[in-house]
């Protein structure tokens, strides 16, 4: 493959090729996931939320495990909510119960997983599976501030958004675009400056507001 | 295409809402005093303008353990200092005949000490704040529903929503809490939205949740269009008293209407929602260009330009002129009839009837069912009385109770005799008396057609 000097520099103080990638699609994927913000109006829990479960995605091998630890950790999280509902208990320590809840729910899937023979999931390391848990945090806060519909949408929108993601940045044509032109990544900044100036509608709000245009 | 676009930018959205109005008129200071309701509430209290009055505050666990819970009132609300969108609100309404420490909530349910105290622990702990941080929680007294309110509210009190902009009220929306919203004012938890003409403080459009429009209460057949908003002056008075104090250059201010103290801030907005937009089918961001270059000196003068510049214009200035009110082909009425019974219903406008007339089932239930009973007794056609005098008919009627007058009606349908009585119609917040004839109307649409004897007081738009 083609790389361009500054990469090769990368590769021969010792850093992987593959994490050289990784680090360039970081603001990649951070300024779409911005533009859907700014421009097309899809939520989803801010930014870090659907970012960090891209960069999940991309660890665990292949996207249907990561969807299925995905599902599991918000399934639970809405399931938990009725549960410990009547206990009336604090917020961090309900947020404790339910990662406790979490976390033997995905043990289960791990052994499960197994049994069938089914090696892959097993084989997932450790730190993404931890950081799907963390999903459950901004879950609950969620559902605490704009109620269970609301969360369960957004919880849909990072979903969505994170596979998007998960194929942008393993594109094997971009990754071979960045490693010939690793400095297209700064053009992200002038890009982000200007998503950060626009005051037009987004895609969203012009369905939202639909019946008003009708009227005007 | 290009007109879509351009018509779209009449609107405000959420990046130009951030951008261009909260980020350079709502500075941190202004913000620190709208979220924080002690704050406001004491500022507000001390420039003289009615807030809820505050009963007690709890700022630690310490002041919640040594709290005298019998110098609570009957009823009174609980919440949360940094408080968002309506949660961690509890309203109780009195106390249980008979026990000194147990509360009622609106549905009925009991609250006890116990429960306040875990709610007010829930509170303490950041569990309704904003960013999760460690609150204080208070009490203050519970304001009164106003009766004109009652029939269109599931419990709950509803308020007013006036954002305003450069000292001039802009747009305005009165909130209903549902059952849905479990008697919340708040559009996000499903209350409705309602639109209010700027100028008149009538209600225009309602919406439910989102993006639903409605015309009736929910369960009612009640219009939730064409309600006048009372002290709707001092309304927007207040909310630009607010915004003058509270220095937010852009403020949504909620203002709620006591059944004794009349209009009261219950809370300042620096942040809000886009949607009363979708209630009054109208775009903000035209409204706040246009606001923004004037010089505004007065609260009275901010108030004016306001309603002269986003009200329904022609009407009120022909209602000015002609001392008349401009009414529609369909109104809504209430009428009182016998003991002070009130019925609401559409009336339909009719300049084609002398007399007015209403339905038979309706006269029965305003009072006068023994008025139609007699009268069907009689039972006598218009063959047989054509040719008496006026004398010797009202010799037949006499002992007919209720009985206001008698008249032969020509219509299409022929010509029928019948009786009449004395109601009071109350029609855009104008009462008249009225003398209206009885007759079966139960298979047209209104119940009550208006006829000239008492449309002197009005001029009729045939497209409102």
């Amino acid at each position: 493959m083609n790389v361009s000097p500054i990469i090769n520099f990368f590769i021969n103080q010792g850093v992987p090729f593959t994490t050289v990638i990784l680090i360039l699609m970081l603001p990649i994927i951070a300024t779409f996931i911005a533009f859907l913000r700014q421009v097309v109006g899809i939520k989803a829990f801010g930014i870090y939320a659907p970012l960090i479960v891209t960069f999940a995605f991309l660890a665990t091998n292949g996207l249907k495990y990561g969807i299925a630890i995905f599902v599991t950790v918000i399934f639970t999280g809405m399931l938990m909510r009725f549960v410990l509902k009547p206990f009336r208990l604090l917020y961090l320590p309900r947020v404790a119960i339910m990662l406790t809840i979490v976390a033997f729910l995905i043990l289960g899937i791990l052994v499960i997983g197994g049994e069938f023979k089914r090696t892959g999931l097993a084989a997932v390391s450790i730190f993404p599976i931890l950081i799907m848990i963390t999903i459950v945090e901004k879950f609950i806060a969620v559902q605490i501030e704009k109620g269970d519909k609301a969360a369960i949408f957004l919880a849909i929108e990072t979903l969505i958004i994170s596979i998007l993601g998960f194929f942008i940045a393993s594109s094997k044509i971009l990754i071979h675009f960045l490693a010939l032109y690793p400095w297209v990544v700064i053009l992200t900044i002038p890009i982000n400056i200007l998503l950060g100036k626009w005051t037009g509608l987004r895609v969203s709000e012009y369905f939202r507001f639909r019946k008003i245009m009708k009227h005007l | 295409m290009f007109e879509f676009l351009k018509l779209s930018r009449q609107i405000l959205g959420m990046n130009s809402r951030n951008l261009e109005y909260i980020r350079p008129f709502n500075l941190a200071r202004a913000k620190k005093i709208a979220d924080n309701k002690l704050l406001s509430k004491k500022i507000l209290k001390d420039n003289n303008l009615a807030v809820p009055q505050l009963l007690a505050k709890i700022r630690n666990y310490a002041e919640l353990e040594n709290f005298d819970w019998q110098t609570l009132p009957e009823s009174f609300a609980l919440k949360p200092n940094r408080g968002f969108g309506g949660e961690g609100i509890l309203v109780v309404y009195g106390k249980k005949k008979n026990q000194t420490d147990v509360w009622i909530k609106a549905d009925r349910s009991l609250v006890s000490i116990e429960d306040l105290k875990a709610h007010i622990r829930n509170i303490l702990d950041g569990s309704f704040s904003l960013s999760g941080t460690p609150d204080i929680a208070f009490f203050e007294e519970r304001l009164q529903l106003l009766k004109l309110f009652k029939p269109y509210c599931y419990k709950g009190i509803p308020d007013i929503r006036v954002i305003v902009f450069n000292k001039v009220p802009l747009m305005a929306m009165l909130r209903l809490p549902t059952k849905n919203s479990s008697g919340k004012a708040n559009l996000q938890q499903g209350a409705i939205g309602v639109g209010i003409d700027m100028a008149t403080g009538t209600t225009t459009t309602a919406v439910s949740g989102k993006n639903k429009f409605i015309e009736y209460a929910p369960d009612t057949r009640l219009l939730l269009s064409g309600i006048r908003i009372p002290y709707w002056n001092d309304i927007l008075k207040l909310a630009v008293r607010a915004q003058e104090l509270s220095g937010l250059g852009f403020l949504g201010a909620d203002i709620a209407i006591d059944k004794i103290k009349g209009p009261t801030i219950i809370e300042l907005n620096a942040r809000p929602g886009l949607s009363i937009q979708i209630a009054n089918l109208s775009g903000l961001k035209e409204r706040l260009k246009k606001a923004a270059g004037i010089k505004i000196k007065t609260v009275e003068k901010g108030v004016r330009v306001g309603k002269d510049l986003f009200g329904g214009e022609i009407e009120e200035e022909l209602e000015g002129i002609s001392g008349r009110r401009v009414i529609g082909t369909v109104e809504k009425v209430k009428l009182i009839g016998k003991d002070g019974k009130e019925i609401e219903v559409e009336a339909k406008i009719d300049t084609g009837a002398g007399f007015s007339s209403i339905d038979t089932e309706l006269a029965k239930q305003l009072g006068f069912e023994n008025t139609v009973l007699e009268y069907e007794n009689l039972n006598i056609s218009y063959e047989q009385i054509k040719n008496l005098t006026p004398e010797q008919r009202k010799e037949i009627f006499k002992n007919i109770p209720d009985l206001a007058d008698t008249a032969i009606i020509h219509s299409s349908h022929g010509t029928t005799y019948r009786p009449m009585v004395n109601i009071n119609i109350i029609m855009d917040n104008i009462e008249f008396l009225a003398k209206v004839s009885i007759i079966d109307r139960s298979n047209l649409k209104m119940p009550i057609i208006i006829g000239k004897k008492n449309l002197g007081k009005f001029l009729i738009d045939v497209n409102k």
